[in-house]
């Protein structure tokens, strides 16, 4: 035990999670906050019955659910400073390439969600004199929120710990402040102290999606 | 048309760079003086070069020590840039970082791809073995499984040593050295090749019943990694660094270090 005896120490670990704890939420924080709304972007798109608009964005989700996440980081960290001359900062890129990539899931979420929609509803509102617009804002979309709800969930979950990847490019973040303890202190505690931290966050997740998913569940008593 | 144009000036953007890279003088060493800092590029997990203090959270080490004194004899301020040491390469072509320094061996590869500095250390690639094994020589080792950190200049070593990689049973990829090294601890490895400085430092820190044969494969040298052609800044450096060795700075932090100066910087090759 390299730690539990050594409270100095350990609070100095946790001093320093605590840190890369900053740089894990910012990154999970600008993903969500980018990535949900362009996700239904996304979506309306793929469902559009222009082809010159939904055959781009059929691509684009195959790349970016096809492609490993941890290359799509070096390819916005190293491939587009090549091209465009000027390099991002280490955030904003991983930031795009996490947003892109999630935004790709979140679409095929939503897309899901309102397919499970019966048309008959769609086909009840045209009768009652909705727009098309109309009945998607105001019928389909409701229900949709309500069913994506636990599929979202999942994928909040795994992104909490998909950002231990950014270290490949150098982020200081949760994970890679634990690996860096464990190479000088020549064990891996202050790894499995980091895990107990993603799980709290995790836990506290879980908690929000549980209240979220009960206010929606109104038909279920 | 519009898809034409954005074509030609990506690819008048993409030439530019290549001829950028060798029509334009070196502003090196200008560049650095001008930003009033340099940027040290380093996988902040070597233990004694470069790692994070466990008690401060610091990033401390000999290199960092020594990177510290060249920084204020140049008049800028040192920026330590955490990065993965597979990627140092990228990291230094896209002018994320400007110097890779970090108990680099200098590979006939990593001469290719950048301007190095003059070896400052000397470093061998050893074979730790679990001392219950009682293997001495390399003949012993036919059939066994070596641990090895992905990327490091030991995959070099032992690309060299060609006959003895072949009379390998597996050689096994690690993200680290102490992952390797706990693996061999507890019976999933028969060796770790690592660099010698790395196993005295685990060895002390966690006292692994190990022994480092005394057979090793490649004596090797660290040197300071620049982007290639960044000669004006790679040489003001060594200028530097043969300064200290002159006014004993070095032999100092090397015996912090170290206990001893153990640094080569100037010797006859």
């Amino acid at each position: 035990m390299k730690y539990f005896n050594n409270p100095d120490r350990l609070v100095s670990l946790l001093w320093q999670l605590w840190q890369g704890l900053g740089v894990t939420m910012s990154l999970f924080g600008f993903t969500l906050l980018f990535s949900l709304p362009l996700g239904l972007a996304l979506a309306l798109l793929r469902m559009s019955r222009h082809k010159a608009l939904r055959l781009p964005v059929q691509l684009f989700i195959l790349v970016m659910r096809g492609t490993p996440l941890i290359l799509q980081v070096f390819t916005v960290y190293f491939v587009l400073p090549m091209i465009f001359g000027a390099a991002f900062e280490r955030l904003t890129a991983v930031v795009i390439a996490f947003v892109m990539n999630y935004a790709a899931y979140f679409a095929e979420i939503y897309r899901g969600g309102v397919q499970a929609v019966p048309v008959g509803q769609r086909e009840a509102a045209h009768v009652l004199g909705f727009a098309r617009s109309q009945a998607f804002m105001r019928i389909i979309l409701p229900q949709v929120i309500k069913r994506i709800v636990l599929p979202v969930s999942n994928e909040v979950i795994t992104l909490v710990k998909d950002t231990a990847l950014v270290t490949a490019v150098g982020m200081v973040e949760l994970y890679r402040v634990a690996r860096n303890a464990a190479s000088t202190v020549g064990s891996l505690e202050p790894l499995f102290i980091a895990g107990a931290v993603y799980l709290l966050i995790n836990a506290v997740v879980s908690f929000l999606f549980n209240r979220v998913n009960r206010y929606f569940s109104y038909y279920q008593g | 048309m519009k898809r034409c144009l954005t074509l030609i000036l990506a690819m008048v953007m993409l030439s530019s760079l290549f001829l950028s890279a060798t029509a334009q003088e070196d502003t090196s060493l200008k560049d650095i003086l001008d930003n009033g800092k340099l940027i040290l590029g380093l996988d902040a997990s070597f233990p004694p070069m470069g790692f994070v203090d466990a008690d401060t959270g610091e990033i401390v080490g000999f290199d960092i020590d020594l990177a510290r004194e060249v920084c204020a004899r140049l008049g800028v301020e040192l920026v330590t840039q955490p990065i993965d040491w597979a990627a140092k390469e990228m990291e230094l072509n896209a002018h994320h970082i400007d110097c890779i320094w970090n108990g680099m061996t200098i590979t006939p590869d990593r001469l290719e791809n950048m301007s190095i500095s003059l070896p400052y250390l000397r470093n061998d690639q050893v074979l730790v073995t679990r001392t219950e094994d009682g293997y001495g020589n390399l003949s012993d080792l036919a059939g066994k499984k070596l641990g090895i950190q992905a990327g490091s200049s030991a995959n070099d070593a032992l690309d060299a040593a060609e006959d003895f990689k072949a009379s390998l049973g597996e050689v096994v990829p690690f993200d680290e050295n102490l992952t390797a090294l706990m693996d061999l601890n507890q019976g999933g490895l028969d060796m770790v090749l690592v660099d010698v400085i790395v196993a005295n430092y685990y060895m002390a820190v966690n006292d692994y019943p190990f022994t480092v044969l005394d057979e090793s494969l490649a004596p090797e040298e660290y040197g300071i990694g620049f982007r290639r052609g960044d000669t004006a800044l790679c040489n003001k450096v060594n200028e530097l660094l043969l300064d200290m060795r002159e006014d004993g700075t070095l032999a100092k932090i090397s015996e912090e270090w170290f206990g001893k100066d153990i640094t080569i910087i100037g010797e006859a090759e």
